[in-house]
């Protein structure tokens, strides 16, 4: 076995031998996992609004001849926030406290300025100062855009009514006063009964009015809302099996793993002070570097195919369609040792600088959270954090991941990131090494 | 002398960490089958000459002479050893990574230095077990020369004398000696020659007899 081959079993008996050290290694990075998926589960929970009613909104509303159930259509269109009826005061105190983030007032006369149907009521918005205020806003304007639905809808059928009738004529209302309508199907049948070329031509009329009154419908709805989104459910998978997720589960795994167990363990070697043997001829620093950088990528190799194979055997069970969960398991296998390597190099150098193993695990520590949330800022939001986050491993380890798990095509990534990886992992190695002399002293 | 080159030479070996001093450019040379302690106050340089002599530290300037085919074993005063590995894979670990030492050779160390065999980890050993672990791991490969800091510096008397009884068999099938001591009567029962080292400087190199009445 080679010098490196026995540092490396060496390694691993030390590891084997450390269970709660292995099993810290295992379950954290999971636990952060669990964590940010709780978080961003929270990102997507409803925000609470108060609704303030100044009005005195009735349970029922009748416009445009439609009659609305108050409650239900509030109910109806906000699916993405939680409302809640308050009294004013209480609203503001609320607001304040960050209780709401919202406070939607309906002011008086609201309903009035709604029924005479001449202008538009408005409604009063104010939300909390923050960072969430944006999507808060956003969220009011899609609950606003679904009320506003809902009574286009009613104000369209109303308008219907009204062309029905002179299409077919009968009785009508508007603003409280009733009329009857002969319609253009009377007015036709009055002109069959004229003779002369007068009557031909106001009967062509009539014919060339009824076709023309028949698009009403659809020309009403068309200006309304000029794009419609036609929704259909997927098949697709949940979003705790998504791509995205299992790939960043993979990446936030390892970087753990990888990146303490190499600087903690080259600083190991220090405490046990057997760097000096080692230096005298029987291993140099490189191997030394090179053993933990193996060390950190058969770790990451074994662990991540085990998260892969739960992941697989999840989508599996549940016979969720998209990916290739067994297919692309040996490209992950390659993806998983090039990422592991490439931060193990990187671990390596940290353990090198800090130079003693209690220090380098902690350092490792500090630095892998910034690494790894760095990379999930996206780059065409933060440019910077893209690019620091380039001359880290853990993004194109996560890139490395999705294409090799689920892009139809990914030889042209799967290069690209693999290039990526040998060349950090290159360039971290060689820092390692030139900061390993620091370990003989 | 008896004509050959040598066993282990400084020439001019220095070494300095930044900016500090550790040793001057200091000369010293360690014959076949002689043992010579290396004397001298805390910080005097002691240690650094015996890593610089050992070959686990790099000098910033002269050279270190080894005699060629020539084994050298070290034992650091702290015993350089993996704590999570037993004595048996300690020592295996490092005959391997050596490649000189002769296959039976674990075996007779770790009955040698009647160290347990079974599944205790270095570093649950007793603090004279480490230390004799530290000098077996020393004693691979059948070296010419033994370079020891202050090996017996953590032991109680009774391990002391056992200590030394085992390097006087060492020395007897023509081992050289090196050994950092603060110990006097190590001096004066044990070396042949003392070299004492102050501030980072040869003070004084001769016979034990002129040391002590120096």
């Amino acid at each position: 076995m080679s010098r490196v081959g026995l540092l490396l079993r060496k390694d691993a008996l030390i590891l084997r031998r450390s269970p709660l050290l292995l099993g810290l290694l295992l379950a954290y990075p999971l636990l952060i996992a669990l964590l940010v998926g709780l978080v961003a589960g929270y990102a997507n929970a409803k925000p609470r609004v108060a609704l303030v009613d100044e009005d005195g909104l009735p349970r029922f509303v009748t416009i445009g001849g439609h009659r609305f159930n108050v409650d239900r259509t509030i109910k109806r269109v906000s699916k993405d926030v939680t409302l809640v009826r308050l009294r004013p005061d209480e609203a503001q105190r609320q607001l304040r406290s960050g209780k709401v983030v919202a406070v939607l007032t309906v002011p008086e006369g609201f309903v009035a300025t709604l029924k005479g149907m001449v202008e538009s009521p408005k409604l009063e918005v104010q939300t909390a100062r923050g960072i969430i205020s944006s999507r808060v806003d956003e969220q009011v304007q899609a609950l606003v855009y679904g009320l506003n639905r809902q009574l286009q809808t009613a104000y369209i059928g109303t308008d219907l009514g009204y062309v029905d009738l002179i299409l077919h004529g009968g009785n009508g209302s508007f603003l409280g006063n009733n009329f009857t309508v002969l319609g253009l199907d009377g007015a036709e049948r009055l002109l069959k009964r004229e003779p002369g070329p007068r009557a031909r031509e106001l009967q062509d009329f009539v014919g060339d009015a009824r076709l023309a009154l028949a698009q009403t419908g659809n020309a009403l709805r068309a200006t309304a809302h000029p794009i419609e989104i036609d929704r259909e459910k997927s098949r697709g998978r949940t979003w705790a099996l998504s791509a995205d997720v299992q790939a960043y589960a993979l990446g936030l795994t390892i970087s753990f793993l990888a990146l303490v167990l190499a600087a903690g363990s080259l600083a190991a070697e220090r405490d046990e002070n057997v760097v000096g043997r080692l230096a005298r001829g029987l291993v140099t620093l490189g191997q030394l570097v090179w053993a933990k950088v193996l060390l950190a990528a058969l770790v990451a190799l074994a662990l991540g195919l085990g998260v892969a194979l739960v992941f697989g055997a999840i989508i599996q069970i549940g016979n969720v369609i998209g990916g290739e969960p067994w297919a692309r398991v040996p490209l992950l296998a390659l993806g998983l040792l090039l990422a592991g390597g490439a931060l193990g190099a990187l671990g390596a150098l940290l353990g090198a600088i800090a130079r003693e193993a209690r220090t380098a695990s902690l350092v490792a520590l500090l630095v892998v959270l910034p690494i790894v949330f760095l990379g999930l800022v996206p780059q065409e939001i933060v440019p910077v954090a893209g690019w620091v986050s380039d001359a880290l491993p853990f993004v194109h380890g996560v890139r490395f991941f999705s294409a090799a798990l689920y892009d139809a095509s990914p030889w042209r990534t799967l290069w690209r990131e693999a290039l990526w990886l040998v060349g950090l992992g290159a360039v971290f190695g060689v820092l390692a090494r030139f900061e390993a002399r620091r370990l003989l002293t | 002398m008896n004509g050959r080159p040598p066993l282990l030479a400084a020439r001019a070996v220095a070494k300095h960490f930044g900016s500090q001093s550790a040793l001057a450019p200091t000369d010293f040379e360690l014959a076949d089958g002689e043992a010579v302690a290396l004397v001298g106050p805390n910080g005097a340089g002691k240690s650094t000459l015996l890593a610089l002599l050992a070959g686990a530290l790099e000098p910033s300037s002269g050279s270190v002479e080894r005699r060629a085919g020539a084994r050298i074993g070290w034992a650091p005063q702290r015993p350089a050893q993996y704590a999570r590995l037993s004595p048996r894979e300690n020592l295996e670990l490092f005959a391997r990574l050596d490649g000189g030492a002769r296959p039976e050779q674990v075996g007779e160390l770790l009955a040698e230095f009647e160290l347990p065999d079974a599944d205790a980890l270095a570093g649950d050993l007793s603090v004279g077990n480490r230390q004799r672990l530290n000098l077996a791991i020393a004693l691979l490969g059948d070296p010419g020369a033994l370079l020891l800091d202050e090996p017996t510096a953590a032991l109680d008397p009774e391990q002391r004398r056992r200590f030394w009884e085992r390097l006087d068999a060492q020395r007897e099938t023509g081992v050289a000696l090196l050994f950092v001591t603060q110990h006097g009567d190590e001096v004066e029962r044990h070396a042949d020659r003392v070299v004492a080292l102050r501030e980072g400087a040869i003070a004084f190199a001769g016979p034990v007899a002129e040391y002590a009445m120096a």
